[in-house]
């Protein structure tokens, strides 16, 4: 039987991705070839989120993504908390990443209290989002590596990602939920040797990670199956507003610490790494790319950062915003990140809401899986970058 | 500011408030107020430049001129939402949706985010989907905004007319309250 | 102090002694006295001292440990102890486990990582033993719609397909005094036709399995494993084609003898490389482990077993991948044959065998005692290491694949098994019939 599907192109902007049946309802009794599968919120390859895939042979002819697993209703309960307890429990949705979900929380603060950042502290932070920008695209990596199947891959990530936890609890104190920045400024100092001891972890770190090509991304059997695979065009990409690695795989320029910096990285050389291909393999490959350059960054922040002085500028005490609103962004982990918080003269903000690189990406997760064979559904799946936390808040 | 009217809401009013020194009337950045004054050229007084801040502008419009709107700005170069926010104001009996409206394709429009505010009526006794807080949605002109826009309808309650898929997202499938991110659903013990 | 139990009571403890013994003993007149019976009709008692060990003489062995020798002996030549434990599924069972624990070590020095540690005190070697337990332990849950009696008997089928395999694969010489009679199980004439037969059944119990547990994951991984399997059926089979025409014969041990001055990978490499693929997708192994692909489809086919069912599975499939890596030492690697490694025995050893003071007879005897095998056989341990070192060869090769590559897909497996495998097998096949024709090499009695 041919496997007659519509084409990609017809797919998209018709309504037919208006699913008028309801979940529950399954097409396999209407029609034998269909059937579905429940894949998650129980299953190796899903994450903590559901996909609700239908098949026709090996082929995925619906896709119905359905987070929500670990929903915690976070801007809910920022609403109930004043500006600095909001902290601890920002960070939650993507404790890997906890330094960049919090950075556009505290750039948003600064805005509405009006206070400057100290220098050293700047360099700090921006310090600290890439190499927790490295912490997060580790774990990615690994788990990209055990859904392809590939457990080399798994455990190397995995285990190198130490060397940079190490490095951010020097900093922090904690090794995953750092809490680390705050409206004004860092919560403390770093210790005296850090500078030497964070340029020697960051070198190994980066010679660690060069070795990844050789076992990962130049393997002939990844390439073969991440190569054209779940392709988005530079137009999709930009139409369904994804963002981050996902966006620059398919060929569009847009990195947020280059287009708009934040605190000081219009004084760094960034480079954001671009990918033309917009396969799985590109959306892999631009992540594991945004590491070493995390590392160049760092690198510089290091010999650019004042060698003294404060790192904090205290608010008062309660501080209040006026009424007024701020939608500050940054680049995190996972694509721009984004917070806007409405205030109303009260020490809580009126309304938080976070705008995550996760659930940005989401929206092409149905409309790359339709059409691919259910062996790619993992590889497409988590090739956006896609944390499914995070996506649900 | 100077294109503020301070009539619509008390939030926009106080912009002034908030950075009183260091933002002048005449220092508003140039290239955010060509935007603005494209729009309200277009629009008239349909609409309501809220701010213009560096790289930040919002406009306000009237439910039955969203749509509109958001094609001019289309038109513009702003090709896809960043984030849909849903406002829950009782006092006005009004939901506010933003939608915060960036550019990928246009370079100069790179830094910009441009927000587009639209209000709906607030019912004290929701029923989602089949009261009077609706809105049209976006998803015809912003594709970007579809799950933006179920998120806000089961936060919120705003039915996204237009919309092919106003189903729940997040929330769990037994959810029989009022949509939570009303102010008049409770937080136990705060 | 402390308390024995809540409510010890000395009569209850008593009672409780008495209640074993007496199962104790009516399980031991019920069952295994009948037991020992008909295991006796079935030994060929030998004769010790110019008398038939009856079960009445075994009695004295306890007083006469030297006794028991012969017994031993007889034993071991018994086609019960063949199957059960030596060259058959006790031994195939001891390098499975042993294929496990190796396998868990060496990918976790490969990942950077320690692998089995606390269980046992030199690096976890006990570990096996105690996922044993785990699996033994186990409630085994049935799904609810499932075929019950097929899905029961699935993973003893598979195990005894693994055990039947194993059956054909000669794993040392004889000895010259019994007409080269290998130790083997089945010594077979159509010893490979065997193979191919017992290999054929994977794909069906895989199927059967997966379709009794009437679940959706088992039944996409039992649809993928009979593409898999079938599909790498074909030149799997071609690949030994060329061996069997340059040696004419189908027989396991005949194959391996033919190798005594080379193996035969040195001539058909070609048919070895295809062979090794094929018996990686055979054995569902990475990077062809599509019918287990958990990113995938959760375990596959093995998603609803639980308990010592999965255990029983997992032991096939080593037992499995044993058998294949044998195969693959016995048809191209020279199987058992290779030089001494050791000195010879000395020759009173040889004469009389190991005598210890104080015991009336010879400990254990090299010479045969009466006919079959020899138990201990210089030239059948020297064979037995060679095999074991060759076989330990391939499966390393096997086992280090699963560190370094990814999965493929099931339409690139597919790809690779119609096009690519077979294409080279009968390049194998044009080989070995060059070097036929060219008079090369050629069977015995050929021209």
């Amino acid at each position: 039987m041919s496997k007659q599907l519509t084409p990609k192109s017809s797919k998209k902007q018709s309504p037919e991705s208006s699913k008028n049946l309801p979940p529950g309802l399954q097409l396999e009794n209407v029609d034998d070839r269909i059937m579905t599968l429940n894949v998650g919120p129980q299953h190796p390859g899903s994450g903590h989120m559901r996909l609700i895939i239908k098949v026709d042979g090996d082929y995925i002819v619906n896709c119905d993504p359905d987070p929500g697993y670990v929903h915690r209703g976070e801007e809910k309960m920022a609403e109930y908390r004043n500006y600095i307890t909001n902290i601890p429990h920002l960070e939650r949705p993507v404790i890997h990443d906890s330094c960049n979900i919090l950075y556009p929380y505290c750039l948003g603060i600064e805005e509405l209290v009006g206070i400057e950042v100290p220098e050293r502290a700047k360099y700090l932070r921006v310090i600290a989002a890439e190499l927790n920008r490295c912490v997060y695209t580790q774990y990615w990596l690994a788990i990209y590596g055990i859904f392809l199947g590939h457990s080399t891959m798994f455990m190397w990530p995995a285990g190198d990602r130490e060397l940079l936890i190490d490095l951010l609890e020097k900093m922090s104190g904690a090794r995953v939920t750092h809490a680390y920045f705050v409206p004004g400024g860092i919560r403390n100092d770093v210790p005296a040797n850090f500078e030497d001891v964070c340029l020697r972890q960051v070198n190994y770190f980066e010679k660690r990670i060069k070795e990844y090509a050789g076992i990962f991304y130049d393997n002939p059997i990844l390439i073969a199956r991440t190569k054209d695979t779940g392709v988005l065009s530079r137009e999709d990409a930009i139409r369904l507003g994804t963002t981050g690695s996902v966006l620059r795989a398919s060929g569009v320029d847009f990195d947020i610490r280059k287009k708009e910096p934040y605190d000081v990285y219009d004084e760094l050389d960034v480079h954001s790494n671009v990918m033309k291909a917009g396969d799985s393999y590109a959306r892999s490959k631009v992540p594991w790319l945004d590491m070493l350059e995390s590392c160049n960054i760092i690198r510089q922040a290091l010999e650019k950062m004042p060698k003294s002085g404060g790192v904090r500028t205290k608010l008062k005490p309660n501080p209040k915003g006026g009424d007024d609103e701020v939608y500050r962004r940054v680049e995190s982990g996972r694509g721009s990140l984004g917070m806007h918080i409405v205030s109303d003269k009260k020490p809580q903000p009126y309304r938080l809401k976070i705008s995550v690189g996760s659930f940005r990406n989401l929206i092409a997760m149905p409309y790359l899986l339709k059409g691919e064979k259910l062996g790619n559904m993992p590889a497409v799946y988590w090739s956006l970058n896609y944390w499914p936390v995070e996506a649900d808040r | 500011m100077s294109t503020s009217d301070n009539k619509e809401t008390a939030q926009e009013s106080t912009q002034v408030e908030a950075k009183p020194e260091d933002k002048p009337k005449e220092n508003l950045p140039a290239f955010e107020k060509s935007l603005t004054d494209k729009i309200q050229k277009k629009f008239g007084d349909k609409t309501e430049i809220a701010y213009v801040k560096s790289n930040r502008t919002r406009v306000n419009v009237k439910k039955e001129d969203v749509v509109k709107a958001a094609q001019f700005i289309r038109e513009m170069g702003f090709d896809h939402a960043e984030s849909v926010s849903g406002v829950d104001y009782p006092e006005s009996k009004e939901i506010e949706v933003v939608y915060h409206l960036g550019s990928y394709s246009d370079p100069t429009l790179a830094k910009q985010i441009l927000a587009l505010a639209t209000r709906a009526t607030r019912e004290d006794d929701p029923k989602p989907g089949n009261d009077s807080t609706k809105l049209p949605s976006l998803r015809d002109v912003f594709y970007s905004v579809e799950f933006h826009e179920r998120e806000c309808f089961e936060m919120l309650g705003v039915f996204f007319e237009g919309h092919p898929d106003n189903r729940r997202l997040l929330l769990p499938e037994d959810w029989a309250d009022i949509p939570p991110l009303r102010k008049d659903f409770g937080n136990k013990g705060r | 102090m402390s308390v024995i139990a809540p409510k010890f009571r000395l009569g209850y403890f008593l009672k409780g002694i008495i209640d074993n013994a007496l199962w104790i003993i009516v399980l031991v007149t019920l069952i295994v006295v009948p037991l020992i019976q008909v295991l006796l009709i079935y030994i060929n008692l030998p004769v010790v001292d110019g008398e038939l060990l009856t079960p009445f003489l075994a009695f004295t062995l306890i007083f006469h440990p030297e006794l028991a020798v012969p017994l031993v002996e007889a034993i071991i030549r018994s086609d019960l102890f063949h199957i059960a434990a030596f060259p058959g599924f006790g031994f195939a069972a001891l390098m499975a486990a042993a294929v496990i624990f190796v396998e868990r070590k060496m990918l976790a020095k490969l990942q950077l990582r320690v692998g089995p540690f606390y269980c046992g005190k030199i690096e976890g070697i006990f570990q096996l033993i105690a996922d044993g337990i785990k699996l033994v332990s186990k409630e085994i849950i049935i799904p609810d719609k499932a075929d019950k009696p097929i899905f029961w008997v699935a993973p003893l089928l598979f195990v005894g397909a693994a055990a039947a395999f194993v059956a054909l694969i000669p794993v040392a010489p004889g000895g010259e005094e019994f007409d080269n009679m290998p130790w083997v199980v089945a010594d077979l004439d159509v010893g490979l036709i065997a193979v191919f037969a017992v290999i054929g059944f994977f794909p069906i119990i895989t199927v059967l399995s997966a379709w009794s547990s009437n679940s959706k994951y088992p039944f996409i991984g039992g649809i993928r494993a009979l593409h898999q399997m079938v599909s790498f059926e074909i030149p799997l089979i071609l690949s030994l084609l060329g061996v069997v025409i340059l040696t004419g014969t189908l027989n396991l041990n005949e194959i391996v003898q033919s190798q005594t001055s080379f193996p035969w990978i040195l001539f058909l490499p070609v048919g070895a490389i295809v062979f090794f693929i094929a018996m990686l997708a055979e054995l569902e192994r990475i990077p062809f482990d599509l019918p287990e692909a958990e990113s995938e489809i959760v375990a596959g086919w093995l998603t609803e077993f639980s308990g010592m069912m999965y255990g029983l599975v997992q032991l096939g499939s080593y037992v499995k991948l044993y058998a294949f890596a044998a195969l693959f030492v016995t048809i191209f690697l020279a199987g058992y044959n290779g030089p001494s490694i050791y000195p010879d025995f000395p020759q009173d050893i040889i004469d009389d065998g190991i005598i210890i003071p104080g015991m009336t007879g010879p400990l254990l005897t090299v010479k045969p005692f009466t006919d079959g095998t020899a138990v201990l056989d210089q030239e059948m341990i020297n064979g037995l290491i060679w095999f074991v070192l060759k076989t330990a060869a391939v499966i390393f090769f096997i086992l280090l694949i699963r560190g370094v590559f990814p999965r493929v897909r099931i339409d690139m497996l597919l790809h690779i098994g119609w096009y690519k495998l077979i294409g080279l097998a009968f390049v194998n096949i044009f080989i070995a019939l060059g070097l036929l024709y060219s008079g090369i090499l050629a069977p015995a009695g050929a021209f």
